[in-house]
């Protein structure tokens, strides 16, 4: 579901200024379009994740940072194993 | 629900920071997504969560402590919606994707390479998306033809062809102008929605446009030669003589450019209009006019 700035903000829960400065720091990438900027959920789910590790983990700015580079390479490296298991004719994930 | 000094394996005389920093080794182990392949791991750590959100709250830890309330009659946390790994997982592209961890294990000989590199050039030379963009252009610009030129949020430009008689609601595709793709993939294409704004003289049906048009008495029933505006500027017309409020005029080729060459005409609706205020010398004339009066235009025949 794509929504836009306002309707993200209200989903997510977060302050404008909160937002622009995760956009800032690139913690969240949302869609440019003509019409404006564009989120997905899931922009929500990652508002949520940075959230938890704020206040469930205790991570500071720059652990999220690291954790989230990190979290990324790792997604990226389980969907090249999917693909990977999808090409071998192996089972489905 | 087990005892929540045992979940986060704590006594029961723990301080406040010593459950927090329980909780915080816990969580750092079993977050689902710190824990994006293990599908256990998310129901230990929502019983440590609740755990947390009993003892870590004093008020609820001293009630639960005094037998008030029971691990299980403790408020629920509130019902999950989906972890972020249930959509970095997903096989669409999004933003967040990154393959620079295994980037080296790509470049080198053997087959594992080759298989990696296999199932990333299916990701690799992905096309670029098409981006929408919406344009208002004026009533004449969508029968004459315009270039019109969008800014994009990043400040570039588009150049936009309007093709002569384009009809609201088209929408018209630059191949390429899109967002960049990935490798050989080639960027995907802009898609623009042209709004056609009205024009409260023009009417358009079709190819063929319609404008009513105010003429004078002198001019309906002597006829005459007068200016009538049309999309691409005004031309001169004839109005012949005894000329009415409902008479129809074809202006030949001067409506919309038809696909395919030629084009339609436009209409014009003729309306009679008495001079205002009203002219003394006119009326002398019409009350004096027997077969003026005589004349029953609601007559049949």
């Amino acid at each position: 579901m794509r929504m836009d700035k306002q309707t993200f903000l209200k989903t997510s829960g977060l302050q404008v200024k909160v937002l622009e400065l995760w956009i800032e720091q690139e913690w969240l990438v949302p869609q440019q379009t003509a019409s404006g900027v564009f989120f997905e959920e899931i922009d929500v789910a990652r508002v949520r994740l940075i959230r938890e590790l704020q206040s469930r983990i205790g991570a500071n700015d720059a652990g999220i940072d690291v954790i989230l580079h990190l979290m990324d390479q790792l997604h990226g490296m389980r969907r090249a194993m999917a693909e990977l298991r999808r090409d071998m004719g192996g089972p489905q994930a | 629900m087990s005892n929540p000094y045992e979940v986060l394996g704590v006594s029961a005389s723990a301080s406040p920071a010593e459950i927090q920093s329980a909780y915080r080794k816990l969580a750092k182990k079993l977050h689902p997504d710190l824990n994006p392949g293990d599908k256990s791991a998310e129901e230990k750590f929502k019983e440590v969560a609740a755990a947390y959100d009993l003892l870590g709250d004093a008020d609820k830890r001293r009630r639960f402590d005094a037998g008030e309330i029971d691990a299980s009659g403790a408020e629920r946390p509130p019902p999950r919606q989906n972890y972020y790994r249930d959509y970095a997982g997903a096989d669409t592209g999004h933003p967040y994707a990154n393959t620079s961890g295994f980037s080296d294990f790509m470049d080198s000989d053997d087959i594992f390479a080759d298989l990696l590199r296999r199932g990333q050039r299916a990701q690799a030379n992905r096309r670029g998306q098409d981006l929408h963009y919406r344009l208002a252009i004026d009533f004449s610009e969508s029968i004459a033809g315009a270039s019109k030129r969008i800014t994009l949020p990043d400040g570039g430009t588009l150049d936009v062809k309007i093709p002569p008689g384009l009809v609201s609601g088209q929408t018209l595709r630059l191949k390429g102008k899109g967002a960049p793709g990935a490798g050989t993939g080639g960027p995907g294409d802009a898609l623009i929605e042209v709004e056609v704004l009205p024009d409260p003289r023009f009417e358009r049906e079709g190819d063929d446009i319609t404008i009513e048009l105010a003429v004078s008495l002198s001019e309906a029933v002597l006829g005459g030669r007068i200016r009538v505006p049309t999309a691409t500027g005004a031309v001169t017309m004839a109005v012949p003589k005894g000329s009415n409020t409902g008479t129809v005029l074809r202006l030949k080729g001067k409506g919309a450019p038809k696909r395919g060459g030629g084009s339609g005409d436009q209409f014009v609706k003729l309306k009679v209009v008495l001079p205002s205020p009203p002219d003394a010398e006119l009326e002398a004339f019409v009350s004096g006019w027997a077969k003026g009066k005589a004349f029953d235009p609601r007559k049949e025949g």
